[in-house]
């Protein structure tokens, strides 16, 4: 297999070409999102949410996602009161070689210069980055997320398991996986233990899912949802076990911080996520996964979910009972696997137990691509206003 | 022969239901090559568990090969095992308040 990428300054190696609008405070937001609307094709926008106080985590992460290597360049949009200073932001970003600029909307006086000099530092960026040069890449480039959402039964049995044996595939290859979600990997502390690559790497995911544990406890936050237990999951050690399915059996090389990047190709699992699908929801693990460098997403959804994320996401659906799901949202349908069981044509166990699907994979019914899906903002408990 | 439920693992106590299941049918199950028969007491939703061979008051109900729960009160083969008479380690008393009747 070989795709042409877009190199970058930094060596990163990106698979799509686009510019980022980052603003640094909702209240920029609206301005950033009407830049956006004049090129809505090769642009994303996202930013900080909230107000005037600076807030480290969030900078951190769209400092992170600027850095993303499918940016060829980035525009910073800041009201100018706020805590998250443009300018500074942008340096950080820069520190990437990629060119990157800032405006503010109080120095030049309103929303309409704003958005005139937002629309012309546009041009020079968008023309820049079309000449990214094209080098090729192979799977040993790629960094390929997870994540689910809206699990059932058919999430553990079937779409979770062929994630991980893409995994495996991908690692083979010599490329990168990674997934988090650790409030669902709960009862799997001694099983990813057992596949660390050594001691220290057993004792973090161990002490990792207990710190989970005893959060979730503490805070009343459960990875839970009653659509869970109307698909057939009766517990979180069964949904977390269903979960597990999609890390696939290579051995596990380490635990990644927020917004670290794997140091080398293998499995991660990354960590410091709060609670996704319990605080922030899927669109956000998906944003996860990227500011440690995902160049995409793979989500398996059982009960059903439309989100989306920065990067490309690539949906699989195995309930064969869902099938407007799968044909308005699912880019892999993978309810064949189903099928077969019925057929009894596969003797399941999965990935972490034994090896399984022996029989290849096209069964997999791959799809015409879904319709687009950047739906997501940071902050995305915050509405978007009117504009 | 067509699987109507499938077993995960030889040791597992439940069978996962491959399509809706009704009260009163027998159910033939694959246990490593040998033909596992249970007669259904209760309807067996798509995806949903029922009891293999009964399962006694605070034992382990095991899918996957791995507990996944204890049982609440006896529950007898061909039962429907569901957050009704089963109950996570963890987080039971989650779903003492929230678990949803299927």
């Amino acid at each position: 297999m070989e795709i042409l990428g877009y190199l970058r300054p930094d060596g990163q190696i990106g698979i799509r070409n686009k510019v980022a609008i980052i603003y640094t405070t909702h209240c920029a937001l609206v301005v950033a999102e009407k830049i956006h609307r004049l090129f809505p094709e090769h642009t994303q926008v996202y930013g900080v949410p909230g107000g005037c106080a600076y807030r480290e985590g969030p900078a951190n992460k769209v400092v992170a996602l600027g850095k993303h290597s499918q940016y060829g360049g980035v525009l910073v949009v800041g009201l100018g009161c706020e805590g998250t200073e443009a300018h500074a932001l942008a340096g950080r970003i820069a520190e990437s070689g990629k060119p990157v600029e800032a405006i503010v909307v109080n120095q030049l006086g309103g929303d309409l210069k704003t958005i005139e000099a937002g629309a012309r530092i546009m041009l020079r960026l968008l023309q820049h980055t079309s000449q990214a040069k094209r080098v090729a890449m192979t799977p040993a480039d790629l960094i390929v997320g997870a994540e689910c959402g809206g699990s059932d039964a058919t999430s553990g049995l079937a779409s979770n398991p062929a994630v991980g044996y893409a995994a495996d595939l991908l690692i083979d290859a010599g490329g990168t996986y990674m997934h988090s979600e650790v409030s669902e990997l709960m009862g799997c502390a001694e099983i990813l233990a057992a596949r660390a690559v050594d001691e220290q790497v057993a004792r973090e995911i161990r002490e990792a899912i207990h710190e989970e544990e005893r959060a979730c406890f503490a805070e009343g936050r459960f990875s839970w949802g009653h659509g869970n237990a109307l698909g057939g999951l009766t517990t979180i050690e069964e949904k977390s076990y269903g979960a597990l399915a999609k890390s696939g059996s290579k051995p596990l090389q380490g635990l990644l911080r927020t917004f670290e990047r794997p140091p080398r190709p293998g499995y991660w699992i990354q960590i410091g996520e709060p609670g996704s699908g319990t605080f922030h929801g899927d669109p956000e693990g998906v944003n996860q996964r990227a500011a440690c460098g995902a160049h995409l997403a793979l989500f398996t959804t059982g009960c059903g979910s439309t989100t989306g994320g920065l990067v490309p996401v690539i949906k699989i659906v195995a309930n064969p009972k869902r099938r407007q799901l799968i044909l308005d949202n699912a880019d892999i349908d993978a309810s064949p696997i189903i099928l077969r069981f019925q057929d009894g044509g596969w003797r399941i166990a999965l990935p972490f137990i034994d090896n399984y699907m022996e029989d290849d994979i096209n069964a997999l019914q791959q799809r015409t691509p879904s319709r687009a899906r950047s739906d997501f903002r940071l902050g995305a408990s915050a509405p978007m206003p009117p504009i | 022969m067509r699987h109507r439920a499938i077993l995960l693992h030889g040791c597992d106590n439940v069978a996962t239901a491959l399509t809706d299941l009704k009260a009163g049918e027998g159910v033939v199950v694959d246990r490593e090559g040998r033909a596992l028969a249970v007669t259904l007491h209760d309807d067996i939703p798509f995806g949903h568990k029922f009891a293999l061979s009964d399962i006694a008051a605070g034992e382990e109900v095991r899918k996957f090969g791995l507990p996944i729960g204890r049982a609440l009160a006896v529950i007898r083969a061909g039962e429907w095992v569901h957050v009704h008479n089963c109950r996570s380690e963890r987080w039971g008393y989650y779903n003492d308040r929230f678990g949803t009747r299927a």
